[in-house]
C-alpha cells in the first residue's frame, strides 16, 4: 500500500482465520473487523447493541434489515464516523487488524483514511471532477504522481472512460449516478484497505444502480467492502456475506440487535432465525 | 406482508393439490380399465390426461410468474421450486396411467391366471397409497412420512419382479407372448410411477430441510 508520508498508528496485526461464530468454511478468511459486544447510544436512546461479528478481507458484507434497526449506525462505528456526533457514545471493541479503533491514542482522522466511507447521497464538491478526486491525495500529502492516482481511481470507480475529456467540469455536472462513481472514485484515491457504503445506490435508478453493483463486484477485488441496504435483493445480488439486523423492544425501548449473520446464500434459502425469514420473505410488519 | 404473494404461493399448492387428486383418479381408472377390459374406461383415462396438463402448465406459468415478480426467497423459494419438481413428477405419473390405459386396449383376448391381475391389482393399490402418502406430508410438511416411501417403493419393486416371473411362466403360444411383452410395460409403468412418489418425498424433504438428497441412490445401492 502507498501510504507516502502520512503516519500509520495502526499497526496491522498478525492474521486471523475465522473458525468461530459460525462462520461458514467457504468464508475462512482473514478478519479485517472483529466487532465485539459492540453498543451505539445517542443521548438516552440504544440505537444498537450487542453486536458479535467478524468480516472477511476482500469481501462484500452487506447489513440489511428494516428502518431504525441501527444498521446504520453500525456501519458509522466501523470508522468512527459516530464521533462526529456530540451524543453519540460507543462500548465494546471495534478490533481492525486486531487493534480497537476507539483505543487511546488512535488518531481517528487515520482510521477514516484506512476505511473510507461512501454515503446516500451523492455528495462530491462543488468543484471540477479532478480536484474531487485529488482533494484528498492532497490534503494527505500524497501529492507524488497525482494525475496518475487521479486516473487510477477514477478507472477502478469505472467512470474514467466517461469523464477522462472534461476533468476541469464541475463535478455537479455529472449525472446521480456518476457522481455517486465520482464519490467512490473520491473514497479510494486515498487507497483505504475499506470502504464502507452507507445504501450508496438507493437515491439511483436501475441502471445507475447496475452500474454501482458491477462496480462493487470489481472493488472487491482490491477491497473489503461493507454496505448497509434496504434493498434486499442488492444485498442477495451483491454481498457474500449478510448480516441481519432487527429491532427488539423492551421497556418501552426499541434497540437495534443483530439476529443472524451468515452466507448470502444461506440467509437467503434457509436462514437460522425465524425472524430473518420473516424479513427477507417478506413477512415483515 | 406481501399478501398477494401467499394468496399466489397457496393457490400454486392448492392447484398442485389438485393435480395430485386427479393423478389418482387417472390411476384408478386405468387399473380398472386393464382388469376389467374396458376400452370405453381405458379411452376417459387417456383423454382425462388433459385435466392433469391443464393443472400442469397453469403451474408452469404461475411460478414463471411469480418468480419474474415476486423473487422468493427463503422457505417461499424452497416451496416454489418443490411445486416446480412435484408438478412435474405428478405429470409423468399421470402420462404413465395413460400407457397402461393404452396398453390395456392392445392385449389380446387370452384369460391369463388370475394372480397375474392380482399382481397389477396390488402393485397399483400400493401406488395409489404412495402417492397419498407423498401427497399428505406435502401438504402436512411431514418429513417421516416422505421418508417412508422408500420402504414403500421397495414393496413395489418386489411385486415387479414378481409379475415379470410370472410372464415368464404365461408359456410359448404367440398371444401369450403378445400379453407378457404388454404386462411388461404395464408393471414397469407402475413400478415408475412409485418412483415418482419417492422423489415427491424428496421434495418435501428438500422444502424442510434446504438440503437436496436423494433417499435412495440407485447407482450405489446399499447392500440389503
Amino acid at each position: 500500500m502507498m501510504t507516502d508520508d502520512v503516519t500509520i498508528p495502526i499497526d496491522v496485526g498478525p492474521v486471523e482465520i475465522a473458525q468461530e461464530r459460525g462462520t461458514p468454511a467457504s468464508a475462512q478468511r482473514e478478519v479485517v473487523f472483529d466487532i465485539r459486544d459492540l453498543e451505539a447510544s445517542y443521548g438516552t436512546t440504544t440505537a444498537v447493541s450487542g453486536v458479535n461479528l467478524e468480516i472477511y478481507h476482500n469481501l462484500i458484507t452487506a447489513m440489511i434489515g428494516p428502518s431504525g434497526c441501527g444498521k446504520s449506525t453500525f456501519i458509522r462505528c466501523l470508522n468512527r464516523m459516530n464521533d462526529l456526533i456530540p451524543t453519540a457514545k460507543i462500548d465494546g471493541e471495534v478490533l481492525f487488524h486486531g487493534q480497537d479503533i476507539y483505543g487511546d491514542g488512535v488518531d481517528p482522522v487515520e482510521v477514516r483514511r484506512r476505511i473510507g466511507m461512501v454515503f446516500q447521497r451523492a455528495n462530491p464538491f462543488p468543484k471540477s471532477i479532478y480536484d474531487n478526486v485529488a482533494w484528498g491525495p492532497r490534503v494527505l500529502g500524497m501529492k507524488r504522481d497525482l494525475d496518475e492516482r487521479v486516473e487510477r481511481a477514477l478507472t477502478q470507480a469505472a467512470l474514467w472512460n466517461e469523464v477522462k475529456d472534461r476533468m476541469k467540469k464541475s463535478a455537479l455536472s455529472l449525472s446521480g449516478g456518476q457522481q455517486q462513481r465520482l464519490c467512490i472514485a473520491r473514497a479510494i484515491a486515498i487507497e483505504p484497505e475499506v470502504l464502507l457504503l452507507d445504501e450508496p445506490a438507493s437515491a439511483l435508478d436501475p441502471i445507475a444502480t447496475a452500474a454501482i453493483e458491477e462496480l462493487m463486484h470489481d472493488l472487491k477485488r482490491d477491497y473489503t467492502l461493507v454496505i448497509v441496504t434496504h434493498n434486499m435483493q442488492q444485498a442477495a445480488r451483491v454481498a457474500d456475506m449478510t448480516a441481519f439486523f432487527s429491532l427488539e423492544v423492551g421497556d418501552g425501548k426499541r434497540t437495534g440487535v443483530l439476529v443472524e449473520y451468515d452466507s448470502t446464500d444461506k440467509l437467503f434459502t434457509n436462514p437460522g432465525d425465524k425472524r430473518t425469514e420473516d424479513y427477507v420473505t417478506g413477512r415483515f410488519g | 406482508m406481501r399478501t398477494s404473494f401467499q394468496d399466489e404461493l397457496n393457490l400454486l399448492e392448492t392447484t398442485l393439490h389438485e393435480e395430485g387428486a386427479l393423478v389418482l383418479r387417472a390411476l384408478r381408472g386405468a387399473l380398472n380399465a386393464l382388469e376389467q377390459r374396458d376400452h370405453e374406461l381405458a379411452d376417459e383415462v387417456i383423454a382425462f390426461d388433459d385435466d392433469v396438463d391443464q393443472r400442469y402448465i397453469s403451474i408452469e406459468e404461475g411460478i414463471q410468474s411469480l418468480l419474474a415478480r415476486q423473487t422468493p426467497v427463503a422457505s417461499d423459494l424452497r416451496l416454489v421450486l418443490a411445486i416446480l419438481h412435484v408438478n412435474l413428477h405428478l405429470e409423468r405419473m399421470a402420462d404413465y396411467c395413460v400407457t397402461i390405459a393404452k396398453l390395456s386396449k392392445l392385449v389380446p383376448d387370452v384369460e391369463p391366471s388370475p394372480r397375474f391381475i392380482e399382481g397389477f391389482e396390488e402393485m397399483g393399490s400400493r401406488c395409489e397409497e404412495m402417492i397419498r402418502i407423498a401427497l399428505d406430508a406435502f401438504a402436512n410438511r411431514n418429513l417421516e412420512a416422505a421418508e417412508s416411501l422408500v420402504a414403500l417403493d421397495e414393496l413395489i419393486d418386489r411385486a415387479n419382479r414378481r409379475v415379470v416371473e410370472r410372464i415368464l411362466e404365461l408359456g410359448e403360444a404367440e398371444r401369450m407372448r403378445e400379453y407378457g411383452l404388454r404386462m411388461v410395460l404395464v408393471s414397469r409403468a407402475l413400478e415408475r410411477i412409485g418412483d415418482h412418489a419417492v422423489d415427491i418425498g424428496e421434495q418435501v424433504a428438500y422444502l424442510l430441510t434446504a438440503e437436496f438428497r436423494e433417499f435412495t441412490d440407485a447407482s450405489h445401492p446399499q447392500p440389503a
